[in-house]
């Protein structure tokens, strides 16, 4: 395993009962990068991502950090990697810094006391996603939006060096998914790994260093974004023309524009 | 502020149901040849109320918790019924002197076990039926059938029982509910039932609120789930068994309680909890203070006045989250 590798996969394979929802993907992936995944609705993200949190059980080999992820313990697991799903059964009237103190659960001691360092996390979880004017404000009573951001903090406020989300941008508007994405470099920038699945091509080129391709449960091509992100592999999977140059594009202010 | 104000108005709602409940009643305190024994008799049916009402209270916060339903509680989903019908069995095999439990255990413990029996085993069974993403109706329907059928057993043991007078009178007054009978030695057995019961769901709380983001999240956050939910099942068991072992076959104290401190305290289990044990409490000794008041030729059983109380409660509920879900 290369230094800094921090998920080496071989061989990975997720069944339910007959069908075949992942299979035998291998792949490793490093800190410091955000990592695209891509595919058309039913190619296997959602089910890798989980697999990956520990979510489904698998066959293969699967190792986390160096070491094998059956070996991980429950919290070891969520102090390594933190998972964002696409849409939350959270739905209670819980303050929203309550939400984000749920990331600390597995710092706590054999005891269940909360760690010295919870308060200072979650501050800083909260400042990083601007979600600290929500931190009174009921859960349930947050927009979609809101809510992803909690959530977002929520994760980032286990300091997992490894996120794992799910369509994060899905539903938002266009400022706070460039807001979102721009974080998400970030995050990659101070050392995370970041793995985001998306259905935006151009969010994804814009934003990732390498991309996974699933379709049917297969890794149909895997490198840099630029590479996967490209008029054969696209053409393939998606059965679509990516169009080089368009009317319009966004970016965020003292960024430059990139069209979608 | 509210919080800690919430807390004193519960304990002083607490404390004055507890006063009216041992100044209230048949006899009279004046006389003082009749006032101690009066006031023991009492103080011995308010203690019954207050640990089957913190017991049951406590059980409704958890359950729904574990099963992020607010309509559910331990009458909803079978439990107390379960309870009731181990209690029976414990109770028939207690006076027909079947040695089921072996000679080890005293009388006033074979009663809680057979409810504790009874509660575990409708908790399993549910469990085993509504996995995490069942739906309100198909939790309280499998509750339904579930009370039905133990209702059925209980009615065939009553049948049974009916062969002695005395067999038959302590598992109807049993089935419907009360804390008329209970003795100093039955309270201090189910003392330690619901004492523990409580510590244990107060020291759950965090895990607790964690499963409120279903079964992924909290797994993914560090929570081992089957653990949580099987150790959360248990401790209501036992709160379950502890209560009806106590205050018989009582409904609905688990729904009310916890729906009524929501708004007051919160939804975090760490302040729910302690709030649901001092309300439950003294909620189930003011019904008891309207049993004995009420004017009729016998005293009123527990069950029924908290069933008048609490069935519109639960259809008024039902019907909020019925237009909730209507409009999304």
């Amino acid at each position: 395993m290369a230094d800094g590798t921090l998920i080496e996969a071989q061989g990975l394979t997720v069944r339910r009962r007959s069908h075949v929802l992942l299979d035998e993907i291998s792949f490793s992936l490093e800190a410091r990068q955000v990592v695209a995944l891509l595919g058309p609705n039913g190619a296997g993200k959602s089910t890798l991502l989980k697999t990956l949190a520990g979510l489904l059980p698998f066959s293969g080999e699967l190792r986390l950090d160096g070491r094998e992820a059956s070996r991980l313990d429950r919290a070891e697991r969520a102090r390594l990697l933190a998972y964002v799903p696409q849409h939350s059964a959270l739905d209670a009237a819980l303050p929203a810094r309550d939400v984000v103190a749920h990331g600390r659960f597995a710092h706590r001691d054999a005891w269940g006391r909360p760690g010295r360092g919870d308060d200072a996390a979650i501050d800083h979880a909260m400042e990083l996603t601007d979600t600290r004017r929500l931190a009174d404000r009921s859960f349930c009573r947050l927009s979609y939006g809101e809510r992803r951001l909690v959530l977002l903090a929520r994760a980032l406020a286990t300091e997992a060096r490894v996120l794992l989300l799910d369509e994060p941008t899905a539903a938002l508007d266009v400022a706070h998914a460039l807001g979102l994405l721009h974080r998400l470099r970030d995050l990659a920038s101070r050392g995370s790994l970041v793995i985001v699945a998306l259905h935006q091509l151009n969010e994804a080129a814009q934003t990732s260093d390498r991309a996974l391709l699933l379709a049917g449960g297969q890794l149909v091509a895997a490198g840099s974004a630029a590479e996967v992100i490209s008029a054969e592999p696209v053409r393939r999977v998606y059965g679509v023309e990516i169009v080089p140059a368009a009317q319009f594009g966004y970016r965020r202010p003292a960024e430059k524009a990139t069209a979608p | 502020m509210k919080i800690a104000l919430t807390y004193l108005v519960l304990l002083v709602v607490l404390v004055g149901a507890v006063a009216l409940a041992l100044l209230v009643g048949h006899g009279s305190l004046a006389d003082p040849t009749l006032r101690s024994t009066l006031l023991g008799l009492r103080a011995t049916r308010v203690g019954a109320a207050l640990l089957a009402g913190a017991a049951l209270a406590t059980g409704g916060a958890v359950v729904q918790g574990v099963f992020r339903d607010p309509l559910v509680s331990p009458s909803i989903l079978g439990t107390t019924a379960g309870a009731s019908l181990g209690g029976q069995l414990a109770m028939l095999a207690l006076i027909s002197h079947t040695p089921l439990f072996g000679p080890a255990l005293s009388a006033e413990m074979v009663l809680p076990l057979g409810c504790l029996l009874g509660a575990g085993l409708s908790l399993v069974i549910v469990l085993g039926f509504c996995r995490e993403r069942t739906g309100s109706l198909t939790l309280i329907l499998t509750g339904f059938i579930l009370s039905s059928l133990f209702l059925a057993l209980s009615s065939f043991i009553t049948s049974l029982a009916q062969d002695s007078w005395d067999m038959s009178r302590a598992v109807v007054s049993f089935t419907l509910g009360g804390v008329g009978g209970v003795s100093t030695r039955q309270l201090l057995a189910a003392l330690p039932f619901v004492g523990i019961g409580i510590a244990a769901c107060w020291l759950w709380s965090d895990t607790l609120d964690l499963l409120l983001s279903g079964e992924d999240e909290a797994s993914s956050l560090g929570v081992e789930v089957g653990r949580a939910r099987r150790w959360a099942v248990t401790w209501v068991a036992v709160l379950a068994a502890a209560a009806i072992a106590v205050g018989g076959n009582v409904g609905f104290v688990g729904l009310i309680v916890p729906h009524t401190l929501r708004p007051l305290v919160g939804v975090r289990h760490r302040r729910l909890i302690p709030a649901c044990a001092l309300l439950g409490g003294a909620f189930l000794v003011a019904c008891d203070i309207i049993a004995r008041v009420f004017p009729s030729r016998s005293e009123l059983p527990l069950g029924v006045i908290t069933g008048i109380i609490g069935a519109p409660v639960f259809l008024i509920l039902l019907a909020r989250s019925q237009r909730e879900v209507s409009h999304g």
